[in-house]
């Protein structure tokens, strides 16, 4: 099955880098983001850092672009690699590639469905769902579609026991409604806040005194999904209020459409002020760790963005580009601000919001794995990958329970005691270090070519897709010669592993 | 595996590195160990997920037709009764103070128990905390060898995120054992160990010294040019894995060091012995421990949640609350750690009064029953009145927030500190409109 899934995924690829875009216009939205980003840091003082090296961008890109770290000959290939447009090459090439229809997926998937990680009974419903993201991200549908789509589905919600045989597997985009438990409330402030950006839940039971939106907003907009009527009546009262836009209009749609037709209308529309703006924030969240509105679902008069006119030009740009959400990745991808180096060079820097250096991002629970694995050289099969495997002593369900984002938020960059006891003493990273049974390992160890300082590089560039330092070499080879504790030089390597295997380096995304 | 005792292990690890200096993780270990803490109060949350029945437990109605099968008991303080399948508990009411005035709104068991455990309902984006996270972050101690927040046997499924460090981040987030399914392990000692405490059998003792060298060896570099909460966080999570790995954390949680006849008290269950663990902890300073009664096995159900045959399905929950419970007060007391140790006693919500067709009792948060004993309580009293019925509350209604301020000042911790929240506004630990039920503290 996954091989098939594959063999899709190539036609489309192919199919697709006919309609590439003119590098003209990525650098135009990354000079626009440039442009702005520097307008601040001159008018406050701050003094960016640096740009990242090569290494640091490539595993940077890889984790943002495909959800893991690049393999060991990736790495080597992409530093020798003279072209002065490499990384534009690079970007490119993983936009096409399958590993970044599977972590847009998982992105988009936990946006759209947190429920399924905070609620084990609902991953059987996670299929489903993903096969209908995967499509649209294969197919690089506009993501006004995409919306428009989930917003009109006419599917059954139900829980998709067909899923469990394990066979193909409809792509169902209605599970979003199930996983709101059909509740038109839910719905309704699930649907302002991902893709409006806005918090109406705020007013669901009664006004606040300071906040834009009243209770009688909140069930206007909720009665767009008591269909077919569009006219609800609020909870505790007898007031029955009609579908009605968050601009003050109410919904008149023309006979034989819905008023939720007419919704999805109305917010994917390019004069919607919320929507583009809404998507270009998620997305900048998801390159920077810090939405230009942060917090990303909460845009309001008193929480306003740290660079309103460019978060305005972006929205104007993605829409104008068909809101084509490649375009807006390759252009941020491409900027100054996203290719600056981590470290922090100067104390101006410390202020996420000026994004003068880059942010330091956790690694949601998926790509840990997926990242520790492609450093391990791990083989995961097929049936352990399946999201339907209730099996607890899987590897990746072990990761899960550990590491597992509770409520489906994004990312930590925060550590906790047993997620370091796992990986300090845990059976996956014992196996990965074992020198029996980690592949990665065994390669290294047993080529009979290698010298000392090889294979330490070899290690590094598996772990930290980086080379070592002249200083780390030396020091490393020099470990490793003397054997380490257990007086052997195998062993060594094994501890050395580890030890990248353990690292913040290894752990966070930088 | 190699057996070792820390002090070997420090020895053979600075024998075994060559080529670096010694690790600070390794020098700040020994010293802060030396150091006794000064204890603060500590708190034992039993929690009760399903909500407990109070018509049968701690708010009889014998004389009325509500009232059930159950009878009633003297306690050891004159006056007051209450169930007959809590004996051994009513030897002890002279250290509890019983609230039958619990009154909330929330008949939801999701709802209810995130506020119960949190001391708000849900709204919107705010992720708030569980308050083991918020009450141990006020209570921690420096340089403890144990985190400050265990969470025994929990049943999360009613709830993920009424179980969560919330906006405090996972830093408060509880360090959880006995969390197995059933069928995983039906060995009670084996499932209330910490996973992953010990060293791999491959890994000898000085080689694990010499890995975590190599590690500080790493970091140092990468966390000196990229200062900030990830890689802080990472720091502490790895030195506080350490230090449980080196201190003897593993003997924490190795309950066979314990005699068998008190083990036998607790009651050879997973809650009994969840009680022996939280006692353990509690002696090595841990501030707030909790632990889950969710069904007599402790096979995963919600025993509680007693819609069906209430009555033999709570008397076999109330004897394994009883002999955990009332084992876990007076081992406590024999130790001299009663007076320092709060134990709240509480579930979701309470049960209705009327008995269904089922011979079962429904979800009823309007008038229900909580417990408080031990440190910084006012022992020997009930606390408000229900009618004769149990339909409502007739005196001394209690909501949520007065509960949770009621816990915070038992536990010397001002209910009205603020946290900054995931929205970007602070949040006081507790509701600012709860008023603490001054009558059962001392």
């Amino acid at each position: 099955m996954k091989r098939l899934w594959m063999g899709i995924f190539v036609v489309v690829a192919a199919a697709n880098t006919v309609g590439l875009l003119h590098a003209d216009e990525v650098d135009e939205l990354a000079g626009t983001i440039d442009r702005h980003i520097a307008a601040r840091w001159s008018e406050e003082n701050v003094v960016p850092a640096p740009a990242a090296d090569d290494a640091e961008f490539l595993r940077r890109a890889y984790l943002h672009l495909t959800g893991k770290i690049p393999r060991v000959s990736e790495v080597r290939a992409f530093l020798d690699d003279p072209a002065p447009d490499k990384r534009r090459a690079l970007v490119d090439r993983l936009l096409e590639s399958p590993g970044y229809i599977v972590n847009f997926t998982s992105v988009f998937r936990s946006l759209m469905i947190p429920e399924a990680e905070a609620e084990p009974q609902f991953l059987i419903n996670v299929p489903a769902f993903e096969a209908w993201l995967r499509v649209r991200f294969a197919d690089n549908v506009p993501y006004d579609e995409t919306v428009h789509e989930l917003l009109t589905t006419s599917g059954s919600g139900n829980d998709n026991f067909a899923g469990r045989n394990l066979g193909p597997v409809e792509p169902n985009p209605a599970i979003f409604y199930r996983a709101k438990q059909n509740k038109v409330e839910n719905v309704a402030a699930n649907v302002s806040r991902l893709f409006l950006g806005v918090r109406l839940e705020c007013a669901q039971c009664h006004d606040h005194p300071f906040a834009k939106w009243r209770r009688q907003d909140f069930w206007q907009f909720a009665a767009f999904f008591e269909t077919p009527a569009g006219k609800i009546k609020i909870p505790d009262t007898d007031q029955v209020v009609e579908a009605t836009y968050l601009s003050g209009e109410k919904a008149v749609p023309p006979s034989g459409t819905s008023v939720r037709n007419e919704l999805a209308t109305w917010l994917t529309s390019s004069e919607n002020p919320y929507f583009a703006r809404a998507t270009v924030n998620r997305l900048w969240f998801h390159f920077f760790g810090t939405g230009l509105v942060d917090p990303v679902d909460d845009f309001d008069a008193d929480n306003p963005a740290s660079h309103p006119e460019l978060l305005d030009e972006l929205a104007t740009e993605f829409a104008e580009h068909n809101f084509d959400l490649k375009y807006l990745m390759r252009g941020i991808v491409a900027s100054r601000a996203y290719q600056l180096t981590s470290r922090q060079t100067d104390g101006s820097q410390s202020d996420p919001r000026r994004f003068a250096k880059k942010a330091i991002q956790g690694l949601t629970t998926g790509q840990l794995f997926d990242s520790l694995a492609e450093a391990t050289g791990y083989y995961e099969s097929n049936a352990e990958r399946n999201p339907l495997n209730m099996n607890e002593n899987s590897e990746r369900a072990k990761f899960r329970q550990l590491f597992g984002n509770e409520a489906g938020e994004p990312a930590n960059a925060e550590t906790t005691i047993l997620q370091a006891l796992a990986l300090m003493n845990g059976e996956f990273v014992e196996t990965a270090t074992d020198l029996e049974q980690s592949t990665t390992l065994a390669a290294v160890v047993e080529s009979p070519f290698l010298d000392t300082a090889e294979r330490v590089r070899t290690l590094y560039l598996a772990a930290l897709s980086r080379y070592p330092s002249e200083a780390e070499l030396a020091s490393m080879v020099q470990y490793v010669d003397s054997g380490g504790p257990s007086d052997e030089p195998q062993t060594a390597l094994a501890d050395l592993f580890w030890a990248l295997l353990n690292s913040s380096e290894f752990i966070l995304n930088h | 595996m190699l057996k070792t005792t820390r002090r070997e292990w420090l020895g053979l690890t600075a024998a075994g590195v060559r080529g670096c200096s010694f690790s600070r993780w390794m020098t700040r270990l020994a010293c802060d160990t030396e150091e006794a803490a000064e204890r603060k109060r500590s708190c034992i949350l039993l929690w009760m997920p399903g909500g407990p029945s109070q018509m049968d437990t701690f708010d009889l109605k014998p004389e009325h037709k509500n009232g059930g099968e159950f009878k009633e008991i003297k306690t050891s303080v004159p006056g007051i009764r209450f169930s007959e399948h809590l004996p051994q508990l009513a030897q002890r009411m002279n250290e509890m103070a019983v609230i039958r005035s619990m009154s909330t709104k929330e008949g939801d068991h999701g709802r209810a128990t995130y506020l119960m455990r949190t001391g708000y309902l849900p709204q919107g984006p705010i992720r708030h905390p569980t308050m083991g996270s918020l009450f141990s972050k006020e209570l921690a101690r420096d340089g403890a060898d144990l985190p400050n927040f265990i969470s025994i046997a929990p049943f999360r499924f009613l709830s993920p995120a009424a179980y969560g460090p919330g906006f405090l981040g996972p830093q408060f987030a509880p360090l959880v054992v006995g969390a197995g399914q059933p069928g995983q392990t039906d060995d009670v000692d084996a499932s209330l160990q910490v996973e992953n405490l010990k060293l791999s059998e491959n890994v000898t003792a000085a080689q694990a010294g010499a890995r975590l060298q190599l590690l500080e060896q790493i970091e140092t570099g990468f966390r000196a040019e990229r200062p900030g909460l990830a890689v802080n966080s990472h720091r502490s999570a790895y030195e506080l894995a350490v230090r449980m790995m080196q201190a003897g954390g593993a003997a924490a949680f190795d309950l066979s060091e314990e005699p068998d006849e008190l083990r036998d008290s607790y009651g050879r269950n997973r809650f009994g012995q969840g009680c022996l663990l939280a006692r353990r902890l509690v002696e090595r300073g841990v501030p707030f421990v909790e632990v889950s009664l969710s069904s007599p096995d402790g096979n995963g159900a919600i025993g509680w949640d007693t819609h069906q045959n209430n009555f033999p399905a709570v008397q076999s929950l109330s004897e394994v609350l009883d002999a955990g419970w009332a084992t876990l007060m007076s081992d406590l007391k024999e130790r001299g750690l009663l007076d320092s140790t709060l134990i709240v006693w509480m579930g979701e919500f309470g049960r209705t009064p009327v008995i269904n067709g089922n011979a079962g009792r429904d979800h009823f948060p309007a008038a229900w029953s909580t417990v408080l004993a031990g440190g910084g309580i006012q022992g020997g009293q009930v606390y408000g009145q229900t009618s004769e019925d149990g339909m409502k509350v007739t005196d001394k209604p209690v909501s949520t927030p007065d509960l949770l301020a009621t816990i915070c000042t038992a536990l010397g911790i001002d209910p009205l500190r603020q946290n900054m929240s995931n929205v970007g506004r602070p949040l006081r630990i507790v509701d600012p409109d709860a008023v603490p039920i001054r009558e059962i503290l001392t």
